[in-house]
């Protein structure tokens, strides 16, 4: 027997009185204003944000952020449990949420303006059961996120603060705990209850045929309506089971809708315009200080752009950020997440009401609830782990860098760091030795280094202060210089016209000094005739590929691991002793991370012949030494463990290692100390990745350094 | 009110440096220039009485200079001084430390000042005198070598600490105006931001010269002067050697030396 077609739908106000439907409408245009006020609340405190630079290919951004959304990229990243948790709330969500809204148009739109009715028959069995199936994605995705916080609790989901001890008034996350229980729940009734209103309708409309004969439609709730018939409910009882539900159901999605823009239910709309927003190069290149702003960085919360703004609130303290930061894990009082989540608070605090507090109060910096304290802006690296991990695009190392500027405009920083900076200014090195000196490490050569600045040449090679002055590092300066050479490259360097490349200059916030510095290069490669740069420092490196064309200065730049690599591929340099070493390899920051160089020094430690046992670490999830962004010149507080010393203990555990493998001047210094200090010396030796090559062709280093190939 | 502040810009030696022609001095190729440090202390003891905000004062720093000594007063101005007067004429060249202070107590009686600070000595030319002679051509009370200074702003005498041989201290009452010399330690001088040293640009630099002081030519330069250099030189070296290498090896040479040392006084 065939059925009418239209009659196979869902009842919706059915025995409903009119007075108790104009209620519901009362109600559900209500939570919509609340939610579009809330919405405007929070648009107006983003526009008190300053300007953001971000380019208007609005629709590029749109694709690729409704790309990262749908395939939960970033979420999955190395966590791909909570990933795939997520990735089944969303869609069951998006699919719930959809089918409201389908239903929405079929009764609330085009029904009353054309009645037109699309939302029933086979359409209406099919969207039964995607709905019933979203439905169970739904409840799966949030009882597993139950379980990680009620059983699993990962310590990155663990809001203590590093940087406040307990008993300061700003130190007690509880209400985000709460708060993060109370969204989990309030999803999990609202599908549970909307499986049990459907059971109880099904239950209640037995003996409409339209109903019953197409009930498996709806298996989830066919099941637990037979269940509910097992137990003894009659259509009666249903009928009243199904009001009741049908209100509390309703009356809680109305609720969720309501404080969207008020709970962390907003990630949903903030955390997709973070992501449109992203900037890829947000920690490789810091933003310019424009001519006509008037203070040096960000002072007052309404600092920073509206962008910024907005990302504060896309955090949804899932913690990444705080369990890969290298200051934390060494017990500074920083975590990336407690900044954005202290400023958020700020802005939230100061930015949301109808009128702009008085400019005393707007002041991000200090120890008051939401501030934050120079101790914490001096812990950061700048290793841009916490930028990398982030699933919703915030970008904290700007943020950070920003509010450090205006730290150096007053004068609150280390002494140590204040005597360097001005050291930098005066001597264009951070050593603190005259100009001239720059290049004394070529006299140890028995052939002459090219001036770049007389002579043209193919490769301008920009050295670096480190591996220009520090005597541990000139050795292996000396000997990329060797292979070079030996290779035949022809290349040269910008002796005394070369300054510090200005990249931690920049990172630890003095601007002012870094366009003295970068403009001081640009002058000096612009008199040279080069075809490409090569760098030792990979710092150096980030700085001229990413950030010296903002200021002019666009060159074709490598880092020395590509270029050697050509070099031993095309035969130029040959290997004449495989090393046969095992060894592991530490990924530089602003090589690894920042630049996406991971695969050069690994290839060039396979073709010299070593077995590479990569740390859990690696890649772009690289722990950083701890010298980043200024803070090789700033000392260490006594009594705290250190990023290096960390790394060292993770590499000391692997089995047999032989040697500890860098490509970065800096890393040289900082884990050859490591090294000493955790214990670790005589098990196995930290070397520059050029030593290796040099061994491997049999050219051991003349003094210090000796082969570990012995 | 107003305090002044006499600062120099000095000569810092670059690593390897040669003579100038008439053996008196550096060549200047082989000079860098920079800030006295003793004026960065008593330039921060100068803004830490402005900042405390008693009454209105207003910071002016002095220094008898080539044009190139304007980097180093705009430092200052940088810091947040709030003028800058630079003193120079050809006939300045070849002054001594005395000429020099002629030179500032003239700009002291032109401007006022309720207080003079100078630094303890300079780093290149280390007389320590320029300040005491200043107080001298003005016949004002003065003091050198203070540790801490305390002084409100308006006040008619400024109490003040010394240190003196084993580590006593000295604490005194002094009348103004007066001259005071800045020990380094005394405070932490701030740290002027580039950023903070290019917008100084745009606040101007006094230039004055002899004849705006009423000083004559003659009373400045080597003729004005009470001493001048008759050269500069570097004296052979001493019996100094760094010992580089190990730790054993560097204890082997140690060895090596005593025995050498103990052999030749026997």
């Amino acid at each position: 027997m065939t059925r009418d077609p239209t009659a196979v739908t869902r009842v919706l106000f059915e025995d409903f009185a009119p007075a108790a439907i104009a209620v519901f409408y009362v109600i559900a245009f209500a939570a919509v204003t609340v939610f579009c006020f809330g919405v405007y609340v929070e648009v107006r405190k983003y526009r008190r944000g300053s300007a953001a630079d971000v380019d208007g290919r609005l629709l590029a951004r749109l694709q690729a952020m409704i790309g990262t959304v749908l395939s939960h990229r970033t979420i999955a990243h190395r966590d791909r449990a909570a990933g795939a948790a997520h990735r089944l709330i969303f869609y069951g969500f998006v699919l719930l949420f959809l089918g409201t809204a389908t239903i929405t148009l079929d009764y609330d739109i085009l029904g009353p303006l054309f009645g037109v009715h699309f939302w029933q028959g086979a359409f209406y069995l099919w969207f039964s059961l995607v709905l019933d199936v979203a439905g169970v994605l739904l409840t799966g995705g949030l009882l597993y996120m139950m379980y990680r916080r009620g059983w699993l609790k990962p310590p990155k989901l663990d809001y203590a603060r590093p940087d406040r001890q307990p008993g300061d008034p700003d130190y007690d996350r509880s209400g985000y705990r709460r708060e993060d229980w109370a969204f989990l729940w309030t999803l999990l009734l609202i599908v549970a209850t909307g499986y049990l209103l459907e059971a109880a309708r099904l239950v209640w409309l037995e003996a409409t045929p339209e109903v019953s004969a197409y009930r498996w439609w709806s298996p989830a709730g066919a099941a637990l309506a037979a269940g509910l018939r097992a137990a003894g409910m009659s259509a009666a009882s249903g009928a009243a089971l199904r009001t009741g539900l049908w209100w509390f159901h309703g009356l809680l999605a109305l609720l969720f809708i309501a404080v969207t823009p008020f709970t962390k239910v907003k990630h949903i709309l903030t955390a997709a315009g973070s992501l449109m927003l992203r900037d890829p190069l947000a920690a490789q290149r810091l933003p310019r200080v424009p001519e006509q702003q008037q203070r040096a960085g960000a002072q007052y919360i309404t600092d920073f752009s509206w962008k910024q703004l907005l990302s504060l609130d896309a955090c949804t303290k899932c913690g990444r950020c705080h369990e890969v930061c290298p200051a934390r894990a060494v017990g500074a009082p920083l975590s990336p997440r407690d900044v954005i989540l202290s400023l958020r608070e700020f802005a939230n605090r100061t930015l949301e009401s109808a009128t702009l507090p008085a400019q005393a109060e707007l002041d991000v910096h200090g120890k008051g609830p939401g501030q934050v304290a120079m101790e914490t802006l001096w812990s950061c690296r700048t290793c841009m782990a916490c930028v990398e991990v982030c699933p919703v695009a915030i970008e904290h190392v700007p943020v950070i860098v920003q509010m450090r500027r205006q730290l150096v405009e007053a004068g609150q920083m280390d002494p140590q760091l204040k005597k360097t900076l001005q050291t930098i200014h005066k001597t264009g090195n951070s050593f603190g030795e005259g100009r001239r000196k720059r290049a004394t490490w070529t006299k140890a050569l028995p052939f002459a280094v090219k001036d770049a600045r007389k002579d043209p040449v193919d490769v301008l090679w920009f050295v670096g202060d480190y591996a220009s002055f520090d005597p541990r590092n000139q050795r292996v300066t000396q000997g990329l210089a060797w292979l070079l050479q030996e290779a035949g490259v022809d290349f040269g360097i910008l002796y005394e016209g070369e300054s510090n490349a200005g990249n931690d200059v920049r990172r630890v916030g003095e601007e002012g000094l870094y366009e003295v510095l970068a403009t001081s290069n640009i002058e000096s490669l612009s008199a040279a005739s080069f075809k490409t740069i090569v760098t030792t420092d990979p710092h150096s490196y980030n700085t001229i590929r990413n950030e010296y064309p903002d200021f002019g200065g666009r060159y074709e730049i490598e880092h020395y691991t590509t270029l050697l690599l050509r070099l031993l591929q095309e035969g130029r340099l040959r290997i004449a002793h495989p090393l046969g070493l095992r060894v592991t390899f530490h990924d530089p920051c602003h090589l690894g991370r920042f630049n996406k160089g991971y695969d050069a020094p690994r290839e060039i430690l396979r073709l010299l012949g070593c077995e590479l046992i990569e740390m859990g670490r690696c890649r772009a999830n690289s722990f950083c030494c701890g010298a980043g962004g200024g803070r090789i010149w700033m000392p260490d507080p006594v009594g705290l463990d250190r990023p290096a010393h960390n790394r060292m203990r993770e590499a000391a555990a692997i089995p047999g290692l032989q040697v500890y493998v860098v490509s970065c001047p800096k890393d040289l210094t900082m884990f050859e100390d490591a090294l000493k200090a955790t214990g670790n010396e005589g098990r196995f030796v930290v070397r520059e990745l050029i030593e290796l090559v040099r061994e491997a062709r049999g050219q051991q280093q003349a003094e210090g350094a000796a082969g570990v190939a012995a | 009110m107003k305090l002044l502040v006499a600062v120099k810009q000095v000569a810092v030696l670059d690593e390897d440096f040669e003579i100038r022609a008439d053996g008196r001095d550096v060549h200047a190729d082989f000079l860098l220039r920079d800030l006295n440090e003793w004026d960065d202390y008593s330039l921060e003891e100068a803004m830490k009485i402005k900042e405390a905000g008693a009454a209105p004062v207003e910071v002016v720093v002095v220094c008898v200079g080539a044009a190139e000594a304007d980097e180093s007063l705009r430092k200052c101005l940088a810091k947040g001084a709030d003028r800058a007067i630079r003193v120079w004429d050809e006939a300045i060249e070849g002054s001594d430390s005395i000429a020099v202070a002629r030179l500032l107590a003239a700009v002291a009686r032109r401007e006022k000042p309720d207080m003079l600070f100078a630094g303890v000595q300079s780093s290149d030319h280390a007389f320590a005198s320029t300040g005491i002679a200043t107080a001298a051509f003005l016949d004002w009370p003065h003091a050198a070598v203070l540790t801490h200074l305390a002084y409100t702003a308006g006040g008619k005498s400024a109490v003040f600490r010394r240190e003196l041989e084993g580590g006593e201290l000295h604490e005194m009452q002094i009348e103004c105006p007066a001259v005071l010399t800045i020990q380094l330690g005394i405070n932490t001088p701030r740290y002027a931001s580039l950023r903070s040293i290019k917008q100084a640009a745009a606040k101007p630099i006094e230039v004055l010269s002899l004849e705006d002081l009423n000083v004559a030519p003659g009373d400045v330069g080597e003729r004005g002067s009470l001493s001048r250099v008759r050269r500069m030189y570097v004296p052979d070296k001493g019996r100094a050697e760094m010992i580089e290498g190990s730790v054993e090896e560097q204890a082997a040479r140690l060895a090596q030396i005593i025995k050498e040392l103990a052999g030749s006084a026997s």
